[in-house]
């Protein structure tokens, strides 16, 4: 029974790698007392809109620092975004109102997205965003091998945590797994 | 010939479908960015179309659901499901026990009081209800009710929130303040549903709260609620908070914080007895706990003045952080409340379920309140007329019945009279037998005049085998004392109890 409460948390104290369980009937409940507001607005126009919006402004606000170079300003650009979306995306975890009395507490926010459904239109939109704007930086850093790198490696980190593959995956080298009895 | 031709027909094609891709807009752009990509560079192109290429992948993907697939049902199958299902009933069917009790439940006449008519005609003495200190028939409090319900009207219909607050309201909080010695205080519409409230409105989900075993019903649905972690401790068993206190502090070390709650109450519903407090709060602040204490019974009750545990037991207030107690009952009113700083008041004003959904206190209940407050810390010689009588009644039934022993606190008024652990024994009574002889004892004092009651059972969940009912109170008889009745009154009702308890227990073989 995957719902029962004692396998709702299991213990693998042993693994590094952590997948998060199902949800416990209560849990279930709690999240369908209210619709998810925390994950819903990523489906509105506005919100893919504001994507451009914010690193055009952000492009913006590093041309007028002086001294930064194009190359520059289009890597910070671009880690910015990466760094925002990452700490968004796949750092926060829960909702942050009290809507559904804790029940998302463990699902970061692309878990929560269309309630975890893999390729859906939202999802398939935030993963082209930070590749077509890494393609467009790389090329306008002129192809510097330094700058390539950085923004590589910005990139990669918010890409792999996207993959159906790492969905409800913790990984951690710090922190054992959660133990609750 | 016909290569040619194909060769032609291509490369006009190809000027065709260039000529059509340069009419494009952005296509320059496309086209600048092909050519300067590449670079002399092949692992970083490389990389760049491999992210492309995973990104048309990812974009061509089909979206796919990764909730548990449904069983699809044909419309026969759904129609059969719903011819063959019976609804369970809401309320289980009563048990003979149940419908016997309900057959000889009495049934008052008119206006409650020491002395109260049954609709049999007789009059009983009355020892089954909160009137400890018969405010009921004080016709001071009577006018000014009236008074306030001429100026106010019944109800304010309207949650604190919206409309719901009144002068009055806030007067009665104030009072209420004053008399514990706490910064403020939230005055909630029901009783039973305040503590109840007050718990979820602080912790949550993945919160610790720490209860004790024998905590009353409305903290077990609060805890339910707050859908918190709960360990249980037991009961008044200062070392075995300890040890459970100690237990969470070392198992969340190296966990986010999360906030912490001890819960337990002033005056036990289901045992009668009185909490350790000093020992409580040494133990919260060693540990760093927040305290809720439920003084729903003790309130009104304990202390020179009635302010409860805090005052019999000469403990600050402010150490307390969340105090909760009931107008109901003694104090003739009705709902409760929760003491506490300024901060703690504040949070429930907009995030208490049943202080923000419920329609607000009747003005006459609140300024009712206020005055029997303002009575008690005016007069306490009321209190010590409750406490002759409790010691009156006291001297009747404990040390000299043979049969029961009382759990309940010197200065409880409410006595819980469980049977001795040797009659059980030598009777060898299961807890159903031990509510049957109480229940005779109960029947037998309403044959002589006497009105009592037993300790009521827990209600269990529907659907849930009894020995996952969790912990269940002791049957027991509830002998409420008041300062309503003559000494000589409650010692002769006293007489009767205890008469009555040999006379039923000394028959069953």
């Amino acid at each position: 029974m995957p719902f029962d409460d004692k396998e709702a948390r299991r213990r693998r104290s042993s693994s590094l790698v952590y997948t998060e369980p199902p949800e416990s009937l209560e849990q279930l409940s709690d999240q369908s007392a209210l619709p998810n507001l925390n994950a819903q607005w990523v489906n509105a126009k506005g919100a893919w809109v504001i994507h451009f919006v914010l690193i055009v402004l952000a492009k913006i606000l590093f041309d007028i620092i002086p001294g930064v170079s194009q190359e520059t300003s289009w890597t910070l650009t671009n880690i910015s975004y990466m760094f925002g979306s990452y700490l968004m995306f796949h750092y926060v975890r829960g909702v942050p109102f009290d809507f559904n009395a804790g029940a998302y507490d463990n699902l970061n926010m692309w878990e929560q997205i269309d309630n975890g459904d893999q390729y859906t239109p939202a999802k398939k939109f935030l993963l082209s965003v930070p590749i077509a704007l890494f393609l467009i930086s790389t090329h306008y850093t002129h192809y510097d091998l330094t700058y390539f790198i950085i923004n590589t490696m910005a990139t990669i980190a918010v890409i792999i945590p996207k993959l159906p593959a790492f969905h409800r995956i913790r990984i951690g080298i710090f922190s054992g797994p959660p133990d609750d009895s | 010939m016909d290569l040619n031709e194909a060769q032609g027909a291509i490369v006009r094609l190809m000027q065709d479908a260039n000529a059509q891709f340069h009419k494009v807009p952005g296509s320059a752009i496309v086209l600048r960015y092909i050519k300067s990509s590449y670079q002399h560079d092949p692992v970083r192109s490389a990389i760049e179309l491999l992210l492309f290429l995973f990104a048309i992948r990812y974009l061509l993907a089909p979206s796919y659901s990764v909730q548990r697939e449904r069983v699809k049902l044909t419309e026969e199958e759904i129609d059969e499901l719903v011819e063959d299902w019976t609804p369970e009933p809401l309320v289980g069917a009563p048990t003979a026990f149940e419908e016997l009790e309900n057959e000889k439940r009495p049934v008052l006449v008119g206006p409650t009081g020491p002395k109260s008519k049954l609709s049999n005609g007789r009059t009983v003495t009355n020892l089954a209800s909160y009137n400890f200190y018969n405010f009921v028939a004080n016709e001071l409090l009577k006018e000014k009710a009236i008074q306030t319900l001429r100026t106010y009207g019944v109800g304010p219909c309207g949650p604190p929130g919206f409309y719901g607050t009144q002068d009055v309201h806030m007067k009665t909080e104030a009072d209420v303040a004053a008399h514990l010695g706490t910064a403020a205080c939230i005055i909630y519409a029901q009783s039973f549903s305040t503590i109840s409230s007050v718990i979820p409105s602080f912790s949550k989900r993945g919160d610790i709260i720490v209860a004790d075993r024998a905590v009353n019903y409305a903290i077990r649905k609060g805890i339910q609620i707050s859908r918190s972690t709960v360990r249980w401790f037991e009961h008044n068993d200062m070392q075995d908070l300890e040890r459970v206190l100690k237990k969470v502090v070392s198992e969340q070390a190296k966990k986010p914080l999360t906030r912490r709650f001890i819960v337990t109450e002033g005056l036990f519903e289901n045992m009668g007895d009185v909490v350790d407090l000093p020992k409580l709060i040494e133990l919260k602040l060693k540990y760093k706990f927040r305290l809720i204490l439920d003084e729903t019974w003790s309130y009104g009750v304990l202390g020179r003045t009635g302010r409860g545990v805090t005052e019999a037991q000469n403990v600050d207030a402010t150490n307390v952080d969340m105090i909760i107690g009931s107008l109901s009952g003694p104090l003739c009113a009705a709902g409760g409340f929760c003491a506490g700083t300024e901060e703690v008041v504040e949070h429930q004003r907009i995030s208490s379920a049943s202080y923000t959904y419920s329609a607000a206190l009747p003005a006459l209940l609140s300024t009712t309140a206020s005055e029997t407050i303002a009575l008690l810390q005016e007069q306490p010689e009321i209190l010590t007329a409750l406490r002759e009588n409790i010691k009156t009644m006291r001297a009747q039934l404990d040390p000299r019945s043979d049969w029961v022993k009382c759990t309940s606190a010197l200065d409880n008024p409410i006595m819980l009279l469980v049977l001795k652990p040797e009659v059980i024994a030598s009777k060898s009574l299961s807890p159903a037998d031990q509510n049957q002889v109480l229940q005779d004892v109960v029947d037998e004092c309403l044959a002589n005049n006497i009105l009592i009651t037993r300790l009521k059972q827990m209600p269990a969940p529907l659907g849930v085998p009894e020995r996952n009912h969790g912990w269940q109170p002791q049957p027991a008889l509830k002998v409420c004392v008041t300062s309503g009745l003559t000494k000589k009154e409650t010692e002769k009702a006293g007489t009767v109890i205890r008469h009555a308890i040999t006379k039923v227990v000394a028959r069953r073989k």
